[in-house]
């Protein structure tokens, strides 16, 4: 009876409840902490922009510093891997466009795994 | 006509609670949004909702570290605390001779400030060879008056049959402590803990005095590196107040009941 009342009590479910949301927020990482960041580059139109260079910047304490760059296929898609930040901003330039807005990329926590719901945009549009 | 007399009162200790608790909804409002807490007019409700501060908080500093050496710190203060003060407390609830000039010294010990006795605690704990360490952080706090007073009062309040009658069956007198006193003064010990975990997460000039290295900082030493680190960030800050705070009040609201019962605990005879 005695340990049916210690395990009843508020004190160990609070530990219990504590311990298992950490526990599943952890194994949520461990699986999508591959530090990839996708997304695609579009122009006014919406129309794909190939071989536009795709800007990755990660924030450095108090700044923003680049630290890789690529190239979007044909498709308009690019794609980094190895990021190991939380908060990124991710621009697109391109020598017919300019550039792209700068668009601020917060994740959850380190190398989270993200692909860019809305694309990159450039004001103009292709010829 | 009590009935309406009862609900003003109600709707005027509501308004009042309210009132107390908004600057706790004005931390958390801050720490939830970017908003500039001097910008006028203020904006009640918060704009633009995020939790990236907390984020931004883990990551940015050795928060976890912080928190692991606060953790580690406040156990063995609550530990500490807990064993050490309900032992005094057992002993000061006897009578012997020049109890009177004991408890005297201690209530007297109590109008002292801690700031004036650091200096001679420092050299205690240098020369303990503690200086930097998880127990040189926790050593002033081990024991703290006003909790051994709560654990005497509580004591005392048990029947003195009882202790009696645990003598006659050969216990020994640690195990009346252990076996009879301690599982009826729940309120008693609950209050300790409440109030040796708040007194050892909030210390501040303690730990700054003693660590040496950053990874032996705890949360409050945190809090004031980021303030000197990020000082524009306002939502950083408040979300890193936040994270500081709510382990106290988690603990306080689990315990709540039993830490009221533990501080009136005594006050009243029979």
């Amino acid at each position: 009876m005695r340990w049916k009342d210690f395990i009843g009590s508020r004190w160990v479910i609070a530990a219990l409840a504590i311990g298992i949301a950490v526990g599943a927020w952890n194994g949520y990482i461990a699986l999508n902490d591959g530090g990839l960041v996708e997304g695609r580059v579009v122009d006014g139109g919406g129309r794909p922009v190939p071989g536009a260079t795709v800007i990755l910047l990660e924030r450095n304490f108090v700044m923003h510093s680049e630290r890789q760059r690529t190239r979007t296929d044909a498709a308009g898609r690019f794609r980094f891997a190895g990021n190991d930040n939380h908060s990124l901003r991710v621009e697109a330039e391109s020598e017919a466009l300019g550039r792209s807005e700068l668009r601020e990329v917060r994740l959850w926590f380190r190398a989270q795994n993200v692909s860019l719901a809305e694309p990159l945009r450039f004001a103009g549009r292709l010829p | 006509m009590r009935r309406r007399k009862g609900l003003f009162t109600q709707a005027g200790l509501i308004a009042l609670s309210a009132l107390m608790l908004l600057p706790f909804y004005w931390v958390i409002k801050t720490a939830i949004t970017n908003e500039n807490i001097y910008a006028y007019p203020p904006r009640l409700l918060p704009h633009h909702p995020h939790l990236f501060n907390f984020v931004d908080v883990w990551y940015l500093i050795p928060f976890p570290r912080y928190l692991l050496n606060s953790l580690i710190v406040s156990l063995l203060v609550v530990g500490a605390n807990v064993a050490f003060n309900a032992m005094a407390g057992y002993a000061l609830s006897k009578e012997f001779p020049g109890k009177g000039a004991v408890l005297g010294l201690l209530l007297s010990s109590m109008l002292v400030p801690f700031q004036a006795t650091i200096i001679p605690a420092y050299l205690i704990t240098a020369k303990l060879g503690l200086i930097n360490s998880y127990l040189g952080l926790a050593f002033p706090l081990l024991s703290t008056i006003v909790c051994i007073f709560i654990f005497k009062a509580s004591f005392e309040a048990v029947p003195h049959s009882l202790i009696d009658a645990a003598r006659v069956d050969g216990l020994a007198e640690w195990r009346i402590i252990v076996r009879i006193l301690m599982p009826l003064s729940k309120a008693a010990i609950a209050t300790n803990v409440i109030l040796a975990f708040i007194w050892s997460w909030n210390a501040f000039l303690w730990p700054l005095i003693i660590t040496r290295e950053p990874a032996m900082q705890t949360l409050p030493l945190g809090l004031a590196r980021f303030l000197s680190y990020l000082e524009d960030t306002t939502g950083a800050l408040y979300a890193f107040a936040v994270m500081v705070l709510a382990p106290s009040i988690f603990l306080f609201l689990m315990a709540q009941k039993e830490f009221m019962a533990g501080l009136s605990s005594g006050a009243t005879k029979g």
